[in-house]
């Protein structure tokens, strides 16, 4: 049985069971590019109780505040003895490790979550109708979608064919290979398999996450998987995976009626779904998300979501705060002043832009050299603009995105 | 306009650490020949847009350069 495939490279759950049973080590802060080690190393800390913080492999060590040496140290362990697979996979849901994902905070530097396997599993189903399902593999694994992606697919021991950061063709080849039958991802990689060439009638299941998408989107979608049901999914690093949609519009579900509650627009998460965090700041044991919905019908239980609050800039599902930015440009010396804001972009949804003001001459290949030094890929603006001076009125820190 | 939009890919191909190109084939593909990501292919519009004024993805993604070509003539 096939646990991933990964660059033509396949690993089976027999190999997974023999090689989490023998090691002898594991990483607490593990950065790697390598799939397969890190959903192994994962699974490792999980069957052993072990904390384990899920980092970026771009990450780097003062962006967490946290000190370069602990990053890829390798920590002892005893070796373990799970005689199957379906076992292990048991342990690893009944886990009492504490999982550390670091997210967007709203005021500079990424905050921690910590959350247990009981609040990441939530929304994972088993049973017989989820035996034999293939999923394309399309999210960052570090982040909260990407870990709900592998433990539903865990969990029914599916197959994951890796097709994050692949090519059109690539995808492409790996679905009808593969015969993939489930994709999760975000709106900007089904942009990217635009437009419509072939249909592929393997995959039943297609999911939305992460971003606001398009009607448009939706519709070529369907029309290059014509046998899949497609459904939304809203997810956050604080919570976990919280609403799915029902046609085209999101609901909450029963379980958790009593725990959300929605004002002003906004979506108010109750303290008992979330992971713990040091400066989540509540309300009456509220959690303000910060994520706008606009109601659908009068009996308010169904709804879409129109917009964020707060000033994160969701770039093509990747949640960036333009205060840590600015700080990153602050420690450049050449750069007097700088203001990051989003504007709006066919490809992304939004695209990360910074206007500067220099003290002394720098070049724009200079300062993304620079930056690069200190932040994620993800958080480095795509366009710069050298001004004589901020407009704050016009486009500055109330105008961003 | 075609030096142009060679110079804007040579500019981002750069950040990416590839090689500059000498040439652009019409046949190019932007992801699979020219190693673009969505942050490169979105970075791209933007670009282009502030130097010919018109949002190349705007109804629907293009392939190759030979397409980018055909929206800005």
């Amino acid at each position: 049985m096939l646990f991933l495939v990964d660059q033509n490279k396949s690993f089976t759950y027999i190999n997974l069971l023999d090689e989490v049973n023998k090691e002898t080590f594991y990483y607490p802060y593990f950065r790697t590019d390598n799939i397969y080690s890190f959903f192994k190393n994962f699974i490792i800390a999980l069957t052993r109780d072990l904390t384990i913080v899920l980092i970026d492999e771009d990450i780097k060590s003062s962006e967490l505040s946290i000190d370069e040496t602990l990053i890829n140290q390798i920590k002892k362990i005893e070796s373990v003895s799970f005689e199957s697979i379906d076992s292990l996979i048991d342990k690893v849901f009944n886990s009492n490790s504490d999982i550390i994902i670091y997210t967007s905070g709203t005021t500079g530097q990424p905050k921690k979550v910590v959350h247990k396997l009981s609040s990441l599993a939530r929304s994972v189903r088993n049973g017989d109708s989820y035996n034999n399902q293939v999923w394309g593999f399309a999210y960052n694994p570090t982040h909260m979608a990407g870990t709900q992606v592998f433990l539903q697919a865990l969990r029914n021991k599916n197959t994951l064919i890796n097709i994050f950061k692949l090519t059109r063709k690539e995808i492409y080849d790996s679905i009808e290979n593969f015969q993939i039958s489930h994709i999760s991802a975000t709106p900007t990689f089904y942009r990217l398999l635009l437009p419509f060439e072939s249909e592929f009638s393997s995959v039943i299941r297609i999911t939305f996450g992460g971003e606001k998408s398009d009607v448009k989107l939706h519709q070529t979608i369907a029309s290059i998987f014509p046998n899949a049901k497609i459904n939304n999914i809203y997810a956050s690093t604080e919570a976990g995976t919280i609403f799915a949609t029902k046609g085209e519009y999101f609901y909450i579900p029963d379980y958790i009626k009593e725990k959300v509650i929605i004002k002003d627009n906004e979506i108010l998460l109750h303290m008992s779904l979330l992971g713990k965090a040091d400066n989540i700041k509540l309300d009456e044991d509220f959690y303000h998300t910060g994520d706008l919905i606009e109601w659908f019908n009068n009996d308010k239980t169904l709804f879409k979501f129109k917009g964020r609050k707060n000033e994160l800039i969701n770039i093509g599902g990747y949640k960036v705060n333009p205060n840590e930015v600015e700080e990153a440009l602050s420690t450049i010396p050449q750069i007097n002043q700088s203001v990051v804001y989003g504007k709006s972009n066919s490809v992304l949804g939004t695209i990360l832009c910074a206007d500067i003001v220099l003290n002394n001459q720098i070049t724009e290949d200079e300062l993304r050299m620079e930056l690069s030094k200190i932040l994620q890929n993800y958080k480095i603006p795509r366009r710069f603009k050298f001004v004589e001076k901020l407009e704050l009125t016009r486009t500055g820190k109330t105008k961003r995105l | 306009m075609e030096e142009k939009v060679l110079e804007i890919i040579n500019q981002i191909r750069k950040n990416n650490n590839l090689d500059g190109l000498s040439n652009l084939n019409k046949t190019d593909n932007l992801r699979d020949d020219l190693g673009f990501t969505s942050f490169d292919l979105a970075e791209l519009t933007v670009k282009i847009e502030d130097i010919f004024n018109i949002d190349i993805f705007e109804d629907g993604l293009v392939n190759t350069v030979g397409e980018i070509f055909q929206k800005l003539s």
